[in-house]
C-alpha cells in the first residue's frame, strides 16, 4: 500500500448539504432491491430462460406424433446410435427414403408411389415427391447435400451428455425429451438445466425403468410387478425405481454428482 | 545439488524473484497506488458493464445445425472415434501410426501398436513421437498452400489450377530433348514401393533424365561407413533389448535416429530391470549435448576431430586387432575409451557400438569392426540389405544438380517436396536472395515445385503445386526395417493437393494418375502375390503393414577393411549442425505446438541459438543471448549464443530449421538461419571457426527457469517452509545401481520423511469405484517431449507465442523439468563442471488428495471427485488464480487471453468486443480450418479460466461408459464392472511414452502394474513433506557408471 501523507484535520472532507436529499433515494433503492433480487431469481429459473418450449422451425415439418405416436415406430429406427454412442444420430436421408423413396418418375413428372411400406399409407397417385413440405428431403436425396435440421435439445459445450450411458442403464427417452410421441413439432419439454440434471443424478429412482421399456413413451410404473399394486404413479415409480437401482448397481450420489461426470 | 539453469545455481536475485512470485509479470504496485475512490469508480463501471452483459446474456445461444449423411455409412457410428493405420515418412523412413478420426476428421495421432518397428503397451496403446503427434496441427494449418501457383509470368505468382498446370506440363515436358537429357528431378528420399515404381516408370519415359535425391539431415556417413567396412552399404538395425552395453559415438539413438521410438522402448527395458539388480550401461561420447547423452551412464563431451581416435581406442580395448593406435586423446578420454572397450569386450554379443551421422565414415567402419569382433552382429545388430544403399550421398547429389544447372544442362526441373532454396548448402546457391542475388533455380526455364507450403523454393520456381499432407493421400513407405506400410488417407485433400507419386505419374504421361489406383496396382503386382488380393489388401490396410516384408538380413557380410585411415586433421573451434527439436530441418517451422514445446536440453522455445559451453562463453566474454559472429572459410553468420552446461568445449552447436522467410506466419522470422553457414563440403561439422562478439543482444525465450519448485539451490527455502527441521525431501532422487543394490532406500536417504499427521480427516478416501494414479519413472524418461505434444493434442491446449512465454504464460499442462547436477572441479564451482549429469522430470498435476489448490478456491471450481481426480470445473472458475498461487508443483495454467482466437505471432491482437461464441463462429476472426483439430471430448477453454492436467478424464469417462455398457448388455447390471483394470485406459502422455516412463492406472486393481510401481522401493512423492498426498509418484533414477567414474 502506498503511504499517503496524513491529511491535516482542517482539510477533512465533509459531505455537502444536498446529500441529505439523497437519503430517500437510497431508501427507495434498497426497497427496490428487495423486490429486484427475488424477481431476478424467479426469472432466472423460469421456463422462458431455460428454453422450455423451444420449438424451432425445421426444414421438413417431420411429425413425431405421426411416425411414433400413430405408426408406432421405435426411436431407434432412426436414432440408431443412441445405445452405442454419446450422440443419438439424426437419421440419414436414406432412412427417410426407405419409405418416402420414389420408385420412378413417369413422363409427366408425376410420381409413382415407392415400393416401401409407405405404399399402404399414401394412396395410389399420392404426391409424396410433389409435396412441397418434403422438397428439402428429396433435394437432399438428389444432390447428396444433407438436410440441415435445427438442434432442439442443445446443451452448453462444456456439458458432455452421453446417450448410451443413460439409455443402457434404465433411463427412458421420455425422462429428458418428454412425450415426443405426441409432438407434431418437437419442442424442448424439460429445462435441461444443471439443477434439473442433478435432480435425477441425486434421485435416479424417480426415473429408472426396466431396460426393455426405455423407448416406451407410455410406460407406467404402476403396471410393473415391483410396484406391488401401488396405484399412485409417483409412489409406484419410487418403489420400482429403488428396486431397479439396487439391481442395476446404479452409482451413489457423490459419484454421480462429481463435476467430471458431466464437465470435462 | 541440482539446478535448472546457471542463474539458479548462482542464486541471482532474478531467479529468487521468480521463485517468490507465482505470476512474475504481475505488478501489485499498480493496485496499491489506486485510491479508494478510483477503485470504487472502476468497480461501478464494471458493475454497469456486467449489467449490460446480462441483458445481452439472457438469450439463447446460437442455433446449431445437425447435418446427417444422406446415405447410411455402413459400420460408421456418428460421434464415435475410429482408428486407421497409416504411416508418416520422414527422410525415407516410415513411422507407423494409428490415427483417430472423429466423424471424418483426424484428431489424434498414435503409434501403430501392432507394427514391428513401433512400440505399444499390450498391443493396444501405440507410441508416436513429438513430430508425428504434432503433424495433425500441420494438416489443419490454414497457411498451407491452397492452389497451384503460376509464376511463369510474374514472380508474385497468380493462383492457378491443376488443369492449367497439366497443359503447361505437356508443353514443358515437350521441351525435353530426345530421351529427356535436359530433364532433372530433385526428390526427397521416397521409400515406398509405389514411389520406387513410379520413379522407374518416369525413367522409362525419360531414360536420360537425371534423378537427384536430397535431404538436409541425412545418415549418409553410415552408408559410407558400411561401404568402407563391408564394401557394401548395409542398414544397421539395433536391438537394444539385448544390449547390456551400448557405446554411442555421437549417435543420438533416442531422439534423432529415424527409429528412435523403438530404440527408446528397447533401451528402457534394460533400465527398468535395475529393480532386479541388472541394468544396461550406456556410454555416449558426443560433440553436442543430445538426449541420448542426457541419459548416458558414462558421457564424454568431445570435439569432432577426436571421434576417430576415440573410436580407435575403444576398438583396441574391445579387441579389434587392426584398430591402430589412438593419438592425441586426453587422459580422461583414453580412460573413457578403455572402460567402454573393456565393457564391450565383456558384454560380447550383448554389446553394441553405434556411430552418429556427424561422425566420419571411418568411425562407422570401426564401429562395424567392433560389433563384428565382439559378436554383436546377429544379436544386438542386424545388418539389412538396403536396396537404395548404393545411391550417391545427398551432398553429392545436390552438388551434382547445382553443377548441371549452372552448366545449363537442365531445362526442366521437377522438385518433389523438400525445400532446397532454404536448406541446400549455401555455396550451391539455391538460396534466393532476390533480383540482385538470384537463386540458380531462376536460371532454369521450367521449374516445378511440389510442396505443402508455398515456401522459399516455390517462390523461386515457375510453378508451385500444392502437396497433399500424408493424412490426405494414398501412398506407401518402408519402415527402418524395410517393412512395407500402406499410407491410408484419413480425409480428402483439404486444398486439392496431390502426392509426389501422382505428380510423377502426370509427368510420365501415365494413364493412371490417382494415388489410390497406383498404390493398389503396385501392391497387387509386387507385394501381395497369390491368394485373394482384395482380402489380403484389406487385411494389410487394417494392420497398416505387410507381414514379412522387411529387408532381408545381409547375407555373407564380411568385414573387408584391413586398416582404418585417419580422416584429414582439422582443428577447432568446431560448428556442429543438428536437427532442431522444434523445426527438425525446418519443415515443421510453421507448427505452433512444436515451436512452443521446450527443447529437451536448452528448454528454448520459438528459437534456435548457437549453443556454447560455459568455458568457451567465459573465454569469449559471451553471456546468454549475446549475439556472436561465426566466421569460417567463405561464410559468416550472426547468431545469439546460449550457454549450455555440458556442451563440449570448443564446439558450437547450430540447430537447423530456423530463419525461415516463407514458412507462414508462425514460422517466419524466428531464430537464425544456420543453413547460411553450411556448405557442400561440410556435412554436419565445420572446423576452424572464428568466433567474435558482435555487441548486440537477442532475447531468447527459454522455460528452464519457469515454474521452479522452490527447493533447489535455495538455502533458506526449506526453513521458510517447514521450519527447518530435518533435511529437504529432494524433488529429484537418484542413486547408482551399486548403491541401490546395497540399500534400496539410498535414493531417499536425504529426504525429510513424510508428515502423516493432519489437522482433519479427509472427507473421503477418493477410491470409489476406481482410484486413478500415475507413476513416473525418472530412470527411463529421456525428455523427448512426445508426452508434452500428445497432451497438447489430446486436451485442446493452445499456443501463446514467444512474447507470452516470456511472461511465463505457456499453457502446456505437462512440462518436463530438466535438472543438472554438477560436481565442482578443482578451483571452480558446480557451474564449471564440463560434464554435469541430467535428470528429466515430467511434471503435471499430481492430483493431490489434500490438494492445496482446492482449499483456496472461493467458488469451489476445483474440487475432488470420488476417484481421486482433482477436478477443474471451467464453467465455475472466475479466474482468481488463488489456486495457481497455492500450488506447490506449479502446474496450473491460466488463460490470460482467448488464446484460441489469438495468432501467436501477433503480440497484441485487436480486442474483440462481441460475445466470445460469436467470435468462435466468425471465419474472419478464426479460420474454421483451425477448429478442425479440436478434440470434441474436451472443452475449449476461454479467457479468464484456470486449467490443468485432468489425467485425461475424457478417456477415463469413455472407458468407464463402454465397460458399463458392455456389462449392462451382458447382465442387465453394472455390478462387478466398476473397477477398470490396469491397462484398459491410458492417458495421452502415458500412451505417447515409448519408454513407459509414465504409467497410468488404477490403484484399486490390486494386481495391476501401477500398484506394483507405487510399492517399488524407488517410489516417492514429490514434496511429500507438504502432506499433499499426491496420486502421482516418482521412481528415483538409477545410474550405472563404470567403476572409477564419479557417482
Amino acid at each position: 500500500m502506498s503511504e499517503a501523507a496524513p491529511t491535516p484535520p482542517t482539510k477533512r472532507f465533509t459531505f455537502p448539504r444536498w446529500v441529505n436529499y439523497a437519503l430517500p433515494v437510497i431508501a427507495v433503492a434498497i426497497a427496490g432491491g428487495l423486490f429486484y433480487a427475488p424477481t431476478l431469481f424467479v426469472l432466472g429459473a423460469s421456463p422462458k430462460t431455460t428454453a422450455v418450449g423451444y420449438a424451432p422451425e425445421q426444414p421438413v415439418p417431420y411429425s413425431h406424433a405421426v411416425h411414433v405416436g400413430k405408426l408406432g415406430m421405435d426411436c431407434r429406427y432412426c436414432h440408431t446410435t443412441v445405445e452405442s454412442a454419446a450422440f443419438a444420430a439424426i437419421p440419414a436421408t436414406q432412412t427417410c427414403m426407405n419409405c418416402h423413396r420414389p420408385a420412378a418418375e413417369d413422363d409427366k413428372g408425376k410420381v409413382k408411389v415407392g415400393t416401401g411400406g409407405i405404399r399402404s399409407i399414401i394412396k395410389a397417385g399420392g404426391t409424396d415427391v410433389a409435396n412441397p413440405a418434403l422438397k428439402p428431403l428429396h433435394d437432399s436425396w438428389k444432390t447428396g447435400a444433407p438436410v440441415q435440421w435445427v438442434k432442439v435439445h442443445d446443451l452448453p459445450d462444456y456439458a458432455f451428455f452421453n446417450h448410451s450411458a443413460h439409455v443402457n442403464r434404465g433411463v427412458g427417452c421420455v425422462s429428458c425429451h418428454g412425450r415426443i410421441d405426441q409432438m407434431d413439432k418437437v419442442y424442448q419439454s424439460k429445462p435441461l438445466s444443471m439443477g434439473w440434471c442433478l435432480d435425477c443424478h441425486r434421485e435416479p429412482e424417480k426415473e429408472l425403468r426396466p431396460l426393455d421399456q426405455i423407448t416406451n413413451m407410455g410406460w407406467k410404473a404402476v403396471d410393473h410387478p415391483y410396484a406391488e399394486g401401488e396405484t399412485d404413479a409417483a409412489k409406484a415409480q419410487l418403489k420400482v425405481g429403488l428396486k431397479l437401482k439396487a439391481e442395476y448397481g446404479t452409482r451413489d450420489i457423490p459419484y454421480m454428482t462429481s463435476c467430471y461426470t458431466c464437465h470435462r | 545439488m541440482y539446478w535448472r539453469s546457471l542463474n539458479q545455481l548462482a542464486e541471482t536475485p532474478e531467479v529468487r524473484a521468480l521463485i517468490e512470485q507465482e505470476f512474475p509479470n504481475y505488478n501489485p504496485s499498480e493496485l496499491a497506488t489506486t485510491s479508494r475512490r478510483k477503485l470504487l469508480k472502476i468497480m461501478g463501471a464494471s458493475m454497469a458493464l456486467a449489467g449490460l452483459g446480462l441483458t445481452g446474456g439472457c438469450r439463447r445461444w446460437p442455433k446449431e445445425k445437425l447435418a446427417p449423411h444422406t446415405t447410411s455409412q455402413g459400420n460408421h457410428t456418428p460421434g464415435q472415434v475410429e482408428h486407421y493405420a497409416t504411416a508418416m515418412e520422414v527422410g525415407g523412413v516410415a513411422q507407423p501410426l494409428l490415427v483417430a478420426s472423429f466423424d471424418g476428421r483426424p484428431i489424434k495421432i498414435e503409434g501403430n501398436p501392432t507394427h514391428p518397428m513401433s512400440w505399444a503397451v499390450k498391443d493396444k496403446f501405440g507410441a508416436a513421437d513429438a513430430f508425428a503427434q504434432a503433424s495433425i496441427l500441420s494438416l489443419y494449418d490454414p497457411e498451407r498452400s491452397r492452389s497451384v501457383i503460376d509464376r511463369t509470368r510474374d514472380a508474385a505468382g497468380k493462383s492457378s489450377d491443376w488443369a492449367a498446370f497439366g497443359e503447361a506440363a505437356v508443353a514443358a515436358f515437350g521441351r525435353a530433348k530426345g530421351a529427356g537429357a535436359n530433364v532433372a528431378v530433385l526428390a526427397e528420399p521416397m521409400s515406398g514401393p509405389s514411389a520406387v515404381e513410379l520413379r522407374k516408370r518416369f525413367q522409362v519415359a525419360y531414360p536420360q533424365a537425371k534423378w537427384y535425391e536430397y535431404e538436409p539431415v541425412s545418415r549418409d556417413n553410415a552408408l559410407a561407413g558400411s561401404r568402407l567396412a563391408f564394401g557394401k552399404a548395409y542398414r544397421s538395425k539395433l536391438d537394444l533389448t539385448k544390449a547390456k552395453v551400448v557405446v554411442s559415438l555421437d549417435d543420438d539413438l533416442l531422439m534423432f535416429h529415424p527409429v528412435h521410438t523403438r530404440h527408446a522402448a528397447d533401451w528402457a527395458d534394460l533400465r527398468r530391470s535395475g529393480d532386479k539388480g541388472e541394468m544396461s550401461r550406456v556410454y555416449v561420447a558426443e560433440t553436442t549435448f543430445s538426449v541420448t547423452g542426457t541419459v548416458a551412464d558414462e558421457r564424454l563431451p568431445i570435439t569432432p576431430d577426436k571421434l576417430f581416435a576415440l573410436a580407435q581406442a575403444v576398438a583396441a580395448a574391445a579387441g579389434v586387432a587392426n584398430a591402430g593406435t589412438a593419438a592425441n586423446l586426453a587422459p580422461n578420454e583414453t580412460a573413457w575409451a578403455q572402460r567402454a572397450g573393456a565393457d564391450l569386450k565383456k558384454a560380447g554379443k550383448n554389446g553394441v557400438m553405434a556411430a552418429g551421422p556427424a561422425a566420419t565414415p571411418v568411425v562407422h567402419a570401426i564401429a562395424h569392426a567392433v560389433n563384428q569382433q565382439i559378436g554383436a552382429v546377429g544379436t544386438t545388430v542386424q545388418l539389412l540389405e538396403d536396396p537404395a544403399g548404393d545411391r550417391p550421398t545427398h551432398l553429392e547429389a545436390i552438388t551434382a544438380l547445382a553443377k548441371a544447372i549452372t552448366s545449363k544442362q537442365v531445362e526442366v526441373l521437377l522438385i518433389l517436396g523438400g525445400n532446397p532454396a532454404y536448406d541446400a548448402p549455401m555455396d550451391l546457391h539455391f538460396y534466393d536472395g532476390g533480383d540482385k542475388d538470384p537463386s540458380i533455380l531462376r536460371s532454369v526455364p521450367v521449374t516445378i515445385h511440389l510442396s505443402v507450403y508455398d515456401d522459399e523454393t516455390s517462390r523461386a520456381c515457375k510453378w508451385h503445386l500444392p502437396m497433399a499432407h500424408y493424412l490426405e493421400a494414398w501412398g506407401d513407405a518402408r519402415a527402418w526395417d524395410g517393412s512395407a506400410n500402406i499410407c491410408q488417407p484419413l480425409i480428402e485433400p483439404l486444398f486439392g493437393g496431390k502426392t509426389a507419386v501422382e505428380v510423377l505419374a502426370i509427368a510420365a504421361s501415365e494413364k493412371e494418375t490417382t494415388a489410390e489406383a497406383i498404390v493398389r496396382r503396385t501392391w497387387q503386382e509386387q507385394l501381395i502375390k497369390g491368394g485373394d488380393f482384395e482380402k489380403q489388401w484389406r487385411k494389410t490396410l487394417e494392420a497398416g503393414v505387410l507381414e514379412n516384408s522387411a529387408f532381408p538380413a545381409a547375407a555373407g557380410a564380411t568385414l573387408t577393411a584391413a586398416t582404418f585411415a585417419a580422416p584429414a586433421p582439422v582443428s577447432g573451434p568446431f560448428v556442429r549442425f543438428t536437427p532442431d527439436s522444434h523445426a527438425y530441418d525446418g519443415r515443421y517451422a510453421n507448427n505452433g505446438w512444436l515451436q512452443e514445446t521446450h527443447d529437451p536440453i536448452t528448454k528454448l522455445v520459438w528459437d534456435n541459438a548457437a549453443i556454447i559451453s560455459k568455458k568457451d562463453a567465459d573465454a569469449w566474454g559471451v553471456k546468454q543471448g549475446d549475439v556472436i559472429q561465426l566466421d569460417a572459410a567463405g561464410r559468416s553468420i550472426q547468431i545469439a549464443a546460449f550457454v549450455q552446461p555440458g556442451q563440449p568445449i570448443g564446439v558450437i552447436t547450430l540447430p537447423l530449421g530456423y530463419g525461415r522467410t516463407a514458412a507462414g506466419n508462425v514460422g517466419n522470422r524466428l531464430g537464425f538461419n544456420t543453413y547460411h553457414f553450411r556448405q557442400s563440403v561440410d556435412g554436419d561439422v565445420v572446423s576452424g571457426v572464428k568466433v567474435s562478439k558482435v555487441g548486440a543482444h537477442y532475447t531468447l525465450a527459454t522455460t528452464m527457469e519457469h515454474h521452479i519448485l522452490d527447493e533447489f539451490a535455495q538455502k533458506n527455502a526449506l526453513d521458510q517452509r517447514v521450519g527447518g527441521k530435518g533435511k529437504t525431501g529432494y524433488i529429484v532422487r537418484e542413486a547408482t545401481l551399486a548403491q541401490y543394490k546395497a540399500d534400496p532406500r539410498t535414493p531417499h536417504a536425504t529426504s525429510h520423511g513424510g508428515v502423516s499427521l493432519q489437522l482433519f480427516n479427509n472427507p473421503s478416501t477418493f477410491n470409489t469405484p476406481n482410484a486413478w494414479g500415475m507413476a513416473v519413472d525418472l530412470n527411463t524418461c529421456t525428455g523427448c517431449n512426445a508426452c508434452v505434444v500428445a497432451c497438447q493434442a489430446e486436451n485442446n491446449i493452445p499456443v501463446v507465442g514467444k512474447d507470452q512465454v516470456m511472461y511465463h504464460r505457456e499453457m502446456q499442462w505437462l512440462r518436463i523439468d530438466r535438472y543438472f547436477k554438477g560436481t565442482a572441479p578443482a578451483g571452480g564451482t558446480a557451474a564449471d563442471d564440463p560434464n554435469p549429469q541430467v535428470v528429466h522430470q515430467p511434471m503435471m498435476c499430481q492430483q493431490c488428495e489434500t490438494a492445496p489448490c482446492e482449499q483456496v478456491c472461493p467458488v469451489a471450481a476445483t474440487v475432488h471427485d470420488t476417484e481421486g481426480l482433482n477436478t477443474m470445473v471451467y464453467n465455475r472458475c472466475i479466474g482468481t488464480r488463488y489456486c495457481s498461487n497455492n500450488c506447490p508443483y506449479k502446474v496450473r495454467r491460466f488463460n490470460y487471453f482467448d488464446w484460441h482466437a489469438k495468432d501467436p505471432r501477433i503480440s497484441r491482437p485487436a480486442p474483440y468486443h462481441g460475445f466470445p461464441d460469436a467470435q468462435q463462429n466468425d471465419p474472419a476472426q478464426i479460420d474454421p480450418i483451425r477448429r478442425l483439430v479440436y478434440n470434441p471430448d474436451v472443452s475449449v477453454r476461454m479467457r479468464g479460466v484456470m486449467e490443468k492436467c485432468t489425467y485425461c478424464t475424457q478417456r477415463l469417462a469413455q472407458a468407464k461408459i463402454s465397460r458399463r455398457n458392455a456389462a449392462f448388455a451382458a447382465n442387465g447390471s453394472e455390478k462387478g464392472s466398476e473397477v477398470v483394470p490396469d491397462g484398459e485406459v491410458m492417458t495421452a502422455c502415458a500412451q505417447a511414452c515409448a519408454t513407459r516412463a509414465i504409467t497410468f492406472g488404477n490403484l484399486n486393481d490390486k494386481g495391476g502394474e501401477l500398484v506394483k510401481l507405487h510399492k517399488n522401493p524407488r517410489a516417492y512423492e514429490v514434496l511429500a513433506e507438504l502432506n499433499t498426498k499426491p496420486r502421482t509418484r516418482y521412481l528415483a533414477k538409477l545410474r550405472n557408471p563404470a567403476e572409477g567414474e564419479k557417482a
